[in-house]
């Protein structure tokens, strides 16, 4: 391994708060468990990992989650696809979220609401506990059941919390979309999962825009025939006879599906289980964020990406949770940095694209009072260096943490860490318990900056983790399952994703390994843009690659080759035609910056393509696979592409 | 509504800029709608759902690329770009301006 990038840290926690940490209190709690004394954090990753079955066992009884039944066996298995955890256990999701204990009374508050018009809406965790059991009694009353699932084109607002929790609470499935989803891309998804029940919201605002959803509600709801319900959030009021208690289901009980989209096919159904969810996201929270009661977290995201479950089971550690209903540079450029400041948020979760919006739009959120503010979360894309300066110079000096992980996991495998100091441009540790590995790393160009010369491998966990998925939708043989995670390093989760694991044990993430794209924090599988190019008949042949743009909102952009069909040719108009119909029927996302037109696109010799080494030659490298290809010329072509040059850096 | 002042004084200048800030929403945002949106050149683009804060950053950052100019940030306010005609007059007046080549 290379040595470390900066010498010295960008911020260092005080001894008292490392003595005060939840990580010092359940680092102690282990030590006696095991007999053993963890004095480093690489101590206790190490044992975490080795130990694994005492290391969960450990943190279970610590982290006070409500079950029944024995935590014997902790693990069956040793094979990374196949092993489960807690079989003899069962629990209920909701339950835990909103429990109450000695210190965490039903007064405490557990839900706030924040729309673009700035109204506010406040809930207990007594009244949010009581919506979710009469929302739960409704549910049941309309025939949702155990295993049934429920599906929402939901805004981030507390109704969709109630359902999806109401629904958890059930031990029926959940799984939203956000509401300006177009209804192609909905279809894709809500078509596997066959739901019971079907919620909408009527309308969605953004950046002061109200759109109305009606159109695309009623196709979605005429094209999903098992949908014996559909209705408005509005209508799904609490019965006035709520649901007594809360039934346990087994560990790996099916709680959340969300979708992940690929190069090819339609998206992965991924479900996770309510046990493995809920016990990674207590141990994200408590032990590498130090959330607790009296925490206010606002993470800015929609009901359709996966940060939205995670900031849902921070109820579970006691944080009043906060959700941003609209734009965060709405009405004002810095209306996210109000509501901090007005409503004390202690951690702030956000993405590098946000930050660099801030960067690049001069704002100066360190003039407010962000007294309360402790910690900022960012994830999504890659958070390059420079930020962590600007977020200290103009922000605050606190522990700006990139956390990584994904859909695929509902997880993260590199995150923050109270105990340690941090690094510009790395993830303060490796996630606990797990083996998390890059694997075939090699040093990189040596002629670009300093981070290209750190070793980069494909990121791989090779030990079994609580939240793997419990699998996919539609896929009874598990034979897409393999294929997504484990055919690429049998015995090892592959995640797609690539890192450099530095020798003080930091990590960085470099973005995909495979053809997946990142545009502007937003995972976009190219198979989804194919499907709607499919119906413009001048397009022959179309792949969508991610170029670096260091001069665009999250450092890249969405490039879109196509090769035309009989003499067509790639006109403006046929180029907007292109963008709005991916606007519409995708989402904006989807839409390329740059639609360029070549004579072929690399193919290997039998005959399958190749986003790679596109990819390569459209990042200024030579193409690593090139000798694989049938048509290798075409590469020299894209590169000369006048339209497709790299952007500098300044 | 009555013409911008720079819209006077140089109508070719103004026409190429407003027609590049045209085409650059159609690219980004409107797909071909831009035009239609924008109902006048003091319509407000925020009031109007045309382009919101995050879009005016990605804008001023291609007008500078565009121009090789340097556009001060405290400058990015609603008097100064939140219309056609204020975009435009901003630009032309911007010391450094040159029309592209």
């Amino acid at each position: 391994m290379s040595p470390p990038l900066s010498p010295t840290p960008i911020w260092t926690p005080s001894t008292d708060a490392i003595e005060r940490s939840a990580l010092t209190t359940f680092t102690r709690h282990l030590e006696k468990v095991a007999g053993r004394a963890f004095p480093t954090y690489a101590a206790l990753h190490q044992f975490s990992i080795h130990e694994n079955r005492t290391f969960w066992r450990a943190f279970l009884g610590w982290s006070e989650v409500t079950f029944e039944g024995d935590v014997e066996p902790v693990r069956e298995g040793d094979d990374c696809e196949t092993a489960t955890f807690f079989p003899g256990l069962r629990l209920n999701y909701a339950e835990n979220l909103l429990k109450t204990t000695s210190h965490l009374r039903d007064d405490a508050p557990a839900l706030l609401a924040i729309n673009e018009s700035g109204e506010r809406t406040r809930l207990t965790r007594g009244e949010l506990r009581a919506q979710v059991l009469g929302v739960a009694q409704s549910l049941r009353r309309l025939g949702v059941g155990p295993g049934d699932r429920v599906a929402a084109l939901a805004r981030n607002q507390p109704n969709a919390v109630v359902a999806a929790l109401a629904t958890a609470s059930l031990g029926a499935t959940w799984s939203s979309v956000s509401p300006d989803m177009g209804a192609d891309l909905v279809l894709t998804r809500f078509g596997q999962l066959e739901p019971r029940v079907l919620l909408f919201h009527g309308e969605f605002a953004f950046q002061g825009v109200r759109r109305s959803t009606k159109e695309r509600n009623t196709e979605v709801a005429q094209s999903l025939p098992t949908s014996r319900t559909v209705m408005f959030f509005e209508e799904l009021e609490p019965d006035s006879s709520p649901l007594s208690a809360f039934p346990r289901f087994s560990f790996s009980h099916p709680l959340f599906v969300l979708y992940s989209s690929g190069t090819t096919g339609p998206p992965k159904s991924i479900v996770h289980g309510a046990g493995g969810t809920l016990l990674e996201h207590v141990k994200e929270h408590r032990l590498h964020t130090n959330l607790g009661p009296g925490d206010r977290m606002l993470f800015v995201t929609s009901a359709g990406w996966m940060m939205w479950n995670w900031l849902l089971s921070a109820l579970a550690s006691g944080v009043e949770i906060v959700l941003l209903d609209g734009s965060p540079t709405y009405p004002e450029a810095d209306s996210l940095w109000r509501i901090v400041e007005e409503e004390r948020i202690t951690v702030l979760g956000t993405s590098a694209a946000y930050l660099e919006y801030c960067r690049d739009a001069e704002l100066h959120p360190g003039r407010r009072n962000l007294e309360a503010l402790r910690t900022i979360l960012s994830t999504g894309s890659v958070l390059h260096d420079p930020l962590y300066s600007w977020v200290k110079e103009h922000v605050k000096d606190l522990p700006l943490q990139s956390i990584s992980g994904g859909t695929d996991i509902l997880g993260c495998f590199v995150l923050g860490n109270p105990n340690l100091p941090m690094y510009a441009g790395e993830s303060q540790c490796l996630s606990l318990g797990m083996d998390v590995r890059m694997l075939g790393a090699e040093p990189a160009d040596v002629s670009a900056g300093a981070a290209d010369r750190l070793p980069i491998g494909e990121l791989v966990c090779a030990n079994p983790f609580p939240s793997r998925p419990v699998g996919f939708l539609g896929d009874p043989d598990r034979i897409r399952y393999h294929e997504a995670y484990f055919s690429q390093n049998p015995g090892c989760w592959t995640h797609g994703d690539l890192i450099t694991i530095t020798d003080r044990g930091t990590a960085r993430i470099h973005g995909r390994s495979d053809g997946v794209l990142n545009i502007r924090g937003n995972r976009v599988g190219p198979a989804e843009i194919y499907c709607v190019l499919e119906s413009f008949s001048e397009i022959g042949d179309a792949m969508a690659i991610e170029q670096k743009a260091p001069r665009e909102v999250g450092g890249s952009r969405l490039v879109l080759l196509v090769v035309m069909r009989n003499g067509a040719v790639l006109d403006r108009p046929l180029q907007l035609r292109m963008k709005k119909e991916l606007s519409m029927r995708a989402s904006a996302a989807h839409v390329p910056s740059v639609i360029a037109q070549v004579s072929a696109l690399p193919m290997t010799h039998n005959r399958k393509r190749s986003e790679r080494a596109a990819r390569d030659v459209l990042n200024g490298r030579a193409a690593a696979n090139r000798a694989s290809l049938a048509n290798p010329e075409c590469l020299e072509e894209i590169a000369r592409h006048p339209d497709l040059s790299l952007q500098d850096d300044n | 509504m009555t013409q911008p002042e720079a819209q006077l004084s140089d109508p070719v200048a103004y026409g190429e800029v407003r027609q590049l800030v045209v085409d650059w929403l159609d690219d980004n945002f409107h797909f071909g709608d831009a035009d239609k949106l924008i109902q006048g050149d003091d319509c407000s683009f925020l009031d109007n759902g045309i382009l919101a804060s995050l879009g005016f950053v990605q804008l001023i950052v291609y007008l500078e690329d565009k121009y090789r100019i340097t556009i001060d940030r405290k400058d990015l306010s609603r008097e100064n770009f939140d219309s056609m005609a204020k975009i435009v007059t901003y630009v032309l007046r911007h010391k450094d301006f040159r029309r592209a080549a």
